[in-house]
């Protein structure tokens, strides 16, 4: 634990050094104060998260099975989970805990075994741009330019909005490397840039798959602040995946714990910390309650996910 | 480069025509040296008839490259993209694969007709043979390498893709061709150069060009040609790696190595 | 857990934006090759082109059961084995002779290039031998039956023109990998060995050899490819003996199913030796995921 609150410390400090830099980023913001009481939800009797008000997105006893040369490996099983509009949940577990794969069949990349997704009451049927997408490991296009992997989804339906771009470009601080490629660019600029691509595309749903997993912790925390900043303003769903448990809370509605695999739904914890959030949070008394609980439920977790690797490795 | 490893290098190059020239005045009087081999360069740069074995070498070479690309690079890539179709046929290709084009020539030479025509200005004749063998060996690497191209771009560029609207042929168009264009690029530098091996082959056997001009000398016995023929055509192949490989960095201006 | 092919198909099929009900892989497989065996025999048969002139499948599969039953062929009185025996022994010694020279000449080369320290060989070796690189290797031909001569040994006749040409076309890739495998090494593995106590000759032993290892093998996989190239030309132009040497003597005598069975056998052992040389790769260096096919 003590460990844990030093990082804790250190990313304050580290913020409050670094974020004169971003400061473009949180002018103007709207945001709604109180916003948060709407949609609060609570956990129904049966163990199924739900959601008050309309689900955006209803995942019914979800089964996933890989069987690959007969390796027949159940990545996700009886799951139900709803979410909400305009609802930031996260889905916090240990690795190859089937969380990616959660989200690949929200996204439209996998089909279920058994059970369904409903986006708006109906099964996904693929991939869509109102389900926009942003990968664990950095995907603009290498062979695209920062404008023009900005552009790529409304250009696809010959639809470019240029005034909302730039806006996306300078709200993010990437104005002036519109004609730089991917690799001339840091980590947090390029996560920056992926999540302007996304959108520039105005999806419902952002589904993000650990996406700031790969940054340092300052770039890290910046990053948080900046995602928390664009979903106040604009309305929009997230799903957010992530193993780690102060990501999670402060960024949660709703923190999904889940189980190692077979990936099943834990618990569910509210997180009940006013909005708008910044790094401050962070020290406070409540956040690192919700943080000891979340991490006590993920131990056991951690602990059984590393046994399964190591198990498979020795099998292999 | 600092001066010092310059004229190291100068002195490399210049090892080898010593050594040359000292092999070829102890060793077999067949073998002509440097000053010999020089001079009969010299006579044959303003012969035409030269000249008209360059052209018709680096025509063939050019000519059957471009078929080569032309239908091996979308061979390639839809192939590699598509499961199916590369089930249906890759096997089939890979049966001829292992077989080495020069294997090919006597197969060529019953088979495989000479074109005769006409564009008015001037008749033409076009020794299918020797294109058929150059082009096996430009088309089967550039062919492989843009399968592996395409199965080489990670799956989540493509799922992007999709996620953000793109239809399947904008997929292809945005994701894929690019994606793959840099092993493309490498199969299009290693096909020039395997074009060369074989057209020089081909050309020995069955005639025309540079490949025939150097045998024909080992057979008339003006064994200086043989080496002029064979600088020559080291040259032209060099000359030709080295427009292809520019001419595929400056499409690839967002590749690491393409800007350092 | 490896699942992404089998997603990656699903996705594809569904892609092409219909359901077709597809037969399984294998029998995908068997359509292509079948397709292509009825497409030349076909050819054949209706004269396209002057394949008139050439076998059919059937009768080169025909002609290849009496060859492999030990028939001499084309004209001559030796079985195709001996002349396999003498294609592959060529290759064999010919690529053989350019490893044993291009591997320690590419480790020198590649290590003097990162050292820069000591006698810099890379630049007084490099530039004189790529400068002969672009030559094919085919081109020598010519030259090296002006120098090389036919020298029997042991009552046979060793070819060394032939040799010698498939010498130079294993030569170049080999050397070229290996000074590239010294040179792709990360500085720091050295730097770690070193600061674990090794001396120079334990860094080249347990650092820098291993470290090229998988490139040096890459090279060689491809000098073989070359290898069985470059004994084709030479054999067809300048051979008393071989594959290459059959299939041209057979288009002489119009033995047309010659030619082909020849072109069978020629693509077998072309193939057999890029797998053996992937196998011994497999083995030599479990450790690595560079693929060493091609």
């Amino acid at each position: 634990m003590s460990e844990r609150k030093q990082t804790t410390d250190d990313r304050n400090e580290n913020s409050q050094r670094t974020t004169g830099e971003y400061d473009g980023l949180r002018n103007g913001r709207s945001g709604h104060e109180t916003g948060t009481e709407g949609r609060r939800e609570r956990e129904g009797g049966d163990g199924r998260a739900r959601a008050t008000g309309d689900a955006l997105v209803e995942i019914n006893e979800l089964r996933k099975i890989y069987d690959p040369d007969g390796a027949h490996v159940t990545a996700v099983e009886d799951l139900d989970l709803d979410i909400g509009d305009n609802e930031f949940v996260t889905v916090l577990g240990p690795s190859g805990c089937g969380k990616s794969t959660l989200m690949e069949c929200i996204a439209g990349y996998l089909e279920p075994t058994e059970g369904e997704v409903l986006v708006n009451g109906d099964p996904v049927a693929g991939p869509d741009p109102s389900r926009g997408v942003v990968f664990q490991s950095n995907r603009l296009f290498p062979w695209k330019t920062i404008g023009q992997n900005a552009r790529f989804g409304p250009q696809m339906r010959n639809a470019v909005d240029d005034d909302r771009i730039q806006q996306l470009l300078d709200d993010t601080g990437l104005t002036g490397f519109e004609d730089s490629y991917p690799h001339e660019l840091s980590g947090g600029m390029q996560q920056r840039a992926e999540l302007v691509r996304l959108l520039a595309n105005d999806p419902d749903i952002m589904l993000m798959d650990e996406p700031f997993s790969g940054l340092d912790a300052m770039t890290k925390e910046l990053m948080q602040e900046m995602l928390l900043d664009i979903w106040e303003e604009e309305d929009r769903t997230v799903l957010f995946i992530t193993h780690d448990v102060a990501e999670a809370i402060f960024l949660a509605d709703r923190v999904v714990v889940m189980t190692a695999r077979p990936g099943q739904i834990k618990d569910v914890i509210d997180v009940d910390i006013g909005r708008p959030r910044d790094s401050s949070v962070l020290t406070s008394e409540a956040f690192n309650e919700y943080q000891e609980r979340a991490s006590d439920l993920i131990h056991d977790e951690a602990e059984r996910a590393m046994e399964q690797k190591q198990q498979e490795t020795q099998e292999a | 480069m600092d001066a010092a490893r310059l004229a190291k290098r100068g002195i490399s190059i210049a090892s080898i025509l010593v050594v040359w020239f000292v092999v070829s005045a102890v060793g077999p009087e067949t073998l002509p040296g440097p000053i010999a081999v020089a001079t009969t360069f010299a006579e044959y740069v303003v012969d035409p008839v030269y000249w008209s074995a360059v052209g018709l070498s680096t025509a063939r070479v050019l000519g059957t490259f471009v078929l080569a690309v032309l239908i091996g690079v979308p061979l390639g890539l839809l192939i590699g993209w598509n499961v199916v179709f590369g089930d249906f046929t890759y096997p089939a290709l890979e049966l001829i694969r292992p077989i080495p084009p020069i294997a090919w020539i006597p197969f060529g030479i019953l088979v495989l007709p000479t074109l005769a025509f006409s564009l008015g200005f001037a008749n033409f004749e076009v020794q299918t043979t020797v294109v058929f063998i150059t082009f096996l060996g430009a088309f089967f690497p550039i062919l492989l390498n843009g399968i592996e191209g395409v199965r080489g771009i990670d799956d989540e560029y493509s799922r992007a893709a999709h996620s953000l609207g793109a239809a399947d042929w904008q997929t292809f168009r945005h994701v894929i061709y690019p994606g793959a264009l840099p092993s493309v690029h490498t199969g299009m530098v290693v096909g020039m150069g395997l074009a060369w091996v074989n057209l020089v082959a081909a050309e020995m056997i069955s005639g025309g060009g540079l490949g025939f001009m150097t045998w024909s000398a080992y057979t008339g016995g003006s064994y200086p040609v043989i080496f002029v023929g064979m600088i020559t055509i080291g040259v032209l192949g060099y000359l030709s790696s080295t427009i292809v490989r520019y001419v595929g960095a400056s499409q690839l201006p967002w590749m690491e190595s393409a800007a350092a | 857990m490896s699942t992404r092919e089998r997603v990656l198909g699903v996705d594809r099929r569904r892609l092409l934006g219909r359901e077709v009900p597809l037969p399984p892989r294998g029998v995908r497989w068997a359509i292509s090759v079948i397709g292509f065996l009825v497409f030349w025999w076909a050819a054949v048969q209706f004269g396209f082109l002057n394949f008139g002139l050439f076998v059919s499948p059937i009768a080169t599969l025909t002609a290849l059961v009496g060859y492999l039953a030990g028939e001499p062929v084309a004209g001559g009185t030796q079985s195709i084995y001996v002349h396999a025996a003498y294609s592959t022994y060529r290759v064999v010694a010919g690529v053989g002779l350019a490893a044993l020279t291009a591997i320690p000449l590419g480790l020198v080369i590649g290590i003097s290039a990162k050292a820069g320290a000591g006698i810099d060989w890379d630049s007084y070796l490099y530039p004189g031998l790529e400068s002969l690189r672009p030559i094919p290797p085919v081109a020598w031909v010519p030259a090296s039956i002006l120098l090389f001569p036919i020298v029997p040994v042991l009552g046979f006749s060793v070819n060394t023109a032939v040799l010698f040409v498939v010498f130079i076309g294993a030569f170049f890739p080999i050397l070229v990998n290996t000074v590239e495998g010294v040179r792709n090494l990360d500085d720091e593995f050295r730097r770690a060995a070193q600061s674990l106590g090794a001396s120079n000759r334990q860094v080249f032993r347990h650092v820098i050899f291993p470290a090229a290892l998988p490139s040096i093998l890459t090279g060689l996989s491809l000098g073989i490819g070359l290898g069985w190239i470059t004994v084709v030309a030479a054999e067809i132009i300048a051979g008393n003996y071989g594959l290459g040497y059959i299939t041209y003597q057979a288009y002489r005598l119009l033995a047309t199913d010659v030619i082909a069975v020849g072109m069978v056998v020629i693509g077998t052992l072309g193939y057999a030796s890029s797998a053996f040389v992937a196998r011994l790769a497999d083995y030599a260096t479990p450790w690595s995921d560079i693929e060493t096919t091609g």
